[in-house]
């Protein structure tokens, strides 16, 4: 097994993000084991710490990468067209992250709320065009992570 | 974090699920929060999370500050 566990956990994180970022999802444990050479149960054991550490957030059961914030493994009510991709946002905060994140123009595609009435952000120029609406945050920051995939 | 058309929508949205209503913030307010929080490359070895302390000095620099914005 090369390196400590932390380097392997720097290692492992950095792969999230490269692929996420540059793919639109992140990588599974079966892809990112192949990307770094890494044993399944390596990679496992890495994905558990950086979770642990709030680095990631892991699908309850599978224990694939669910959360690389800004960017969700799977689809949501915030996607983000950028770099001629597709990526979605765990909420309109990640949304919005993503076109920081990836330091380009995007447009999120979204919906209200309440009456699901499509909404749509553009970031130009890393400047969001004027736009209607409000965006409302229902939890206190000092409990965001006591349930992270509903906050 | 949810989008909405107008506060009335959001308060329309709280009553249906009964929660009180949290922190309102613009998009534009919203995007410099995104901006602030997510610049840093997650890919570099040296990220790290923000301590609590940083992060406070974020929210507090973007005028989040009071009770809902407090970490501890």
């Amino acid at each position: 097994m090369a390196g400590t566990a932390e380097e392997r956990d720097v290692k492992v994180r950095a792969e999230v993000y490269e692929v996420a970022m540059s793919s639109g999802t992140p990588p599974t444990i079966e892809e990112i084991s192949q990307r770094l050479g890494f044993s399944r149960a390596e990679v496992l054991e890495c994905l558990e710490r950086l979770a642990a550490a709030k680095a990631l957030v892991l699908q309850r059961d599978s224990r694939e990468v669910l959360m690389a914030n800004p960017f969700s493994a799977v689809p949501t009510p915030f996607a983000v067209y950028a770099d001629e991709r597709l990526y979605f946002g765990n909420c309109i905060w990640d949304g919005l992250g993503i076109a920081a994140m990836l330091n380009v123009d995007a447009r999120i595609e979204s919906s209200c709320g309440c009456c699901s009435e499509s909404m749509r952000l553009r970031i130009i120029g890393q400047n969001l065009e004027t736009v209607e609406g409000v965006v409302h945050f229902a939890i206190p920051a000092h409990r965001w992570w006591d349930d992270i995939v509903y906050n | 974090m949810l989008l909405f058309r107008s506060e009335e929508h959001v308060d329309r949205w709280c009553k249906s699920w009964g929660l009180p209503r949290g922190a309102i913030l613009t998009p534009q307010q919203t995007w410099e929060l995104a901006h602030a929080w997510y610049s840093p490359d997650r890919r570099d070895p040296a990220w790290r999370r923000r301590t609590v302390e940083e992060t406070e000095s974020l929210l507090a620099s973007l005028g989040l500050t009071g009770p809902f914005w407090d970490l501890r």
